[in-house]
């Protein structure tokens, strides 16, 4: 197609988001590579010198590093396969509610998670688990005996059940969007195919198996990759639930360079920079390969 | 909602079977309802609960108290400042950000832009890569060197950002359900661009508008991390950001009345999505989903 002059002209309605892409989105990049190479302490009146590869490599180092990466590998472990599978269970029981206003009620149900913004989940869920006033303590101290105010299970701390329980909240927030999702592509898989499986004799779980997740492979695809990404980088959860103690299963590396950032010592912020890069650049390696998994081998 | 179990209604019924399978599938949906609505009735219980029973091992009070919200209102300002700010910052960021998406995402589809193949390429990208977290540093420095950190406007121009790319895709997913013929018609009648995003192209978007809305609204309104990043006044913060750093539970900000105030803040969310719900459900399932 040819392209006109007159055509550079529709330019003007990508304008206005062009504007912000660039400001808050490629300038800070660009500028968080560029210190990324450098000494730069926002606090130190010392200019920044360049220094090479040397954050990337005391970064790779790094002890705490290397933790926080396992520790945010081991909360995607247990996150991804539970917001994946508890929607689509979840989406394909409601799809098969026949009554249209049922329906619609269980999907509202469902979604008041998504509605509640991120930083009000995690305050919801840190009162929730709370080990003194908490209410699943409360119950399982003061009405069903199972433990002692003493011995009750600390459920973020520093403890093993931490990365669960902040897994937990995550999937409890997304399981209405996801349900969401997996629904609107049920919708598109036409009554027909389920009918000539019937007629075949296939049963439910082996239509499941066979008709509807392949049909759902798309979306499947795409959650996986996008979630994936989202939980190698969750940090508010942690911030807020955790707080900054480094021995806490919740301090990961977006911990760690933000802690860093913003509140250790003279900011050194050229460091963190270093640390942002490299889990993105470990992210990006996962989110390559689950591409090539997932590759259309038709 | 009728679409989606359409083809429920053409299969055959597997009726006549076993009643418990009808009670298994109702009362497993029931119970993750349940699990969902819980935890918010608890904090709403809370709420009303007397101060002293806020402090005891019983989840049901003997005492109801319901002057806690009153109390916010008349004796926390700090608060209600709190939750002006953020009425503030997500009513600007919610409009910038739907203006923009609306406008990219018609230039995408229905106009032919030149490099319109490159710009969905980098948005695609942009969902795959984690901006928020790496462009922090930048951002910080950037509302730094132009005064605006512990500025309402030094959060409102970053949160656009947050949801750019989606809600870009989303209004692409939405114009694309909308026939080429119906623009190129209007093109022929001789109305400008401008006017046929205007009187054809909107008013078919709404229910694509509506999702927009509530996703950036949530979004901005419970934003945490760069709220706390680039302010440290109490007095610019948002409403949920001071919630999360006053977790303390005695004296004034007392569990009960934390809770009203989280109350206050979930409602706003919870009462748009309830009275837009209809437009919402129809604009995820019109393509708000199909990214």
């Amino acid at each position: 197609m040819q392209v006109r002059l007159r055509d550079w002209g529709n330019w003007v309605y990508l304008i206005p988001g062009l504007f912000f892409f660039l400001v808050y989105m490629a300038y800070p990049i660009l500028k968080v590579s560029w210190i990324s190479f450098t000494d730069y302490q926002y606090l130190s009146r010392v200019p920044a010198k360049f220094v090479g590869l040397k954050n990337f490599i005391d970064v790779l180092a790094d002890p705490i590093f290397r933790t926080g990466m396992l520790r945010a590998a081991t909360f995607t472990a247990i996150f991804l396969p539970g917001v994946i599978f508890i929607p689509l269970l979840v989406a394909v029981l409601v799809d098969r509610v026949k009554n249209p206003k049922v329906s619609t009620v269980y999907r509202l149900i469902l979604l008041i998670p998504a509605v509640i913004p991120g930083a009000m989940i995690f305050v919801l869920w840190r009162w929730l688990y709370d080990y003194e006033i908490g209410p699943i303590n409360v119950i399982l101290v003061n009405y069903l005996h199972l433990f002692t105010a003493r011995n009750a299970p600390q459920w973020v701390g520093v403890s093993n059940l931490a990365v669960p329980a902040v897994a937990f909240v995550e999937i409890w927030w997304g399981l209405g969007y996801h349900t969401m999702f997996f629904l609107a592509g049920l919708a598109a898989i036409p009554g027909e195919i389920f009918e000539a499986a019937r007629v075949d004799g296939a049963n439910e779980w082996q239509m499941f198996w066979h008709v509807t997740v392949p049909r759902l492979r798309p979306i499947l695809l795409i959650l996986v990759v996008l979630r994936f990404g989202t939980a190698m980088a969750v940090i508010d959860d942690f911030l807020i639930m955790g707080g900054l103690n480094r021995a806490m299963p919740t301090y990961t590396w977006t911990v760690y360079m933000w802690h860093l950032a913003f509140q250790i010592g003279n900011w050194p912020q050229g460091y963190a920079a270093a640390i942002g890069w490299l889990g993105a650049a470990a992210m990006l390696v996962v989110v390559a390969a689950l591409f090539w998994v997932f590759r259309n081998r038709d | 909602m009728a679409d989606t179990n359409a083809h429920l209604a053409r299969a055959p019924r597997r009726k006549r079977r076993i009643r418990w399978s009808g009670v298994l599938l109702h009362g497993t949906i029931i119970f993750f309802c349940l699990v969902i609505l819980v935890p918010i009735a608890w904090v709403l219980l809370l709420s009303i609960k007397s101060l002293r029973d806020a402090y005891t091992g019983t989840l049901w009070p003997e005492h109801f108290d319901f002057t806690h919200y009153a109390y916010v209102f008349v004796h926390m300002p700090q608060a209600l400042r709190n939750f002006a700010n953020s009425i503030i910052v997500t009513l600007s960021t919610v409009v910038i950000t739907s203006i923009i998406a609306v406008l990219a995402g018609y230039a995408l589809v229905h106009l032919r832009t030149p490099g319109r193949a490159v710009v969905f390429t980098v948005l695609v990208a942009t969902l795959f890569f984690p901006t928020r977290l790496v462009s922090l540093i930048g951002i910080f420095q950037i509302q730094n060197s132009l005064h605006l950190i512990n500025t309402l406007p030094g959060l409102i121009l970053p949160y656009v950002t947050l949801n750019l790319a989606l809600s870009i895709m989303i209004m692409r997913g939405i114009f694309e359900q909308i026939s080429p013929e119906m623009v190129d018609a209007a093109h022929i009648d001789g109305a400008s661009s401008w006017r046929t995003l205007r009187e054809i192209l909107l008013p078919l978007a709404t229910n694509g508008i509506v999702v927009l809305v509530i996703i950036n609204f949530v979004s901005a309104w419970g934003e945490y991390l760069l709220a706390v990043t680039l302010t440290n006044d109490q007095s610019v913060r948002t409403f949920p950001v001071v919630l999360v750093t006053t977790f303390g539970g005695f004296g004034e900000w007392a569990f009960p009345r934390v809770a009203a105030m989280y109350i206050m803040a979930i409602t706003p969310g919870i009462l748009t999505f309830a009275f837009a719900q209809r437009w919402y459900m129809k604009g995820l399932m019109e393509g708000a989903l199909k990214l």
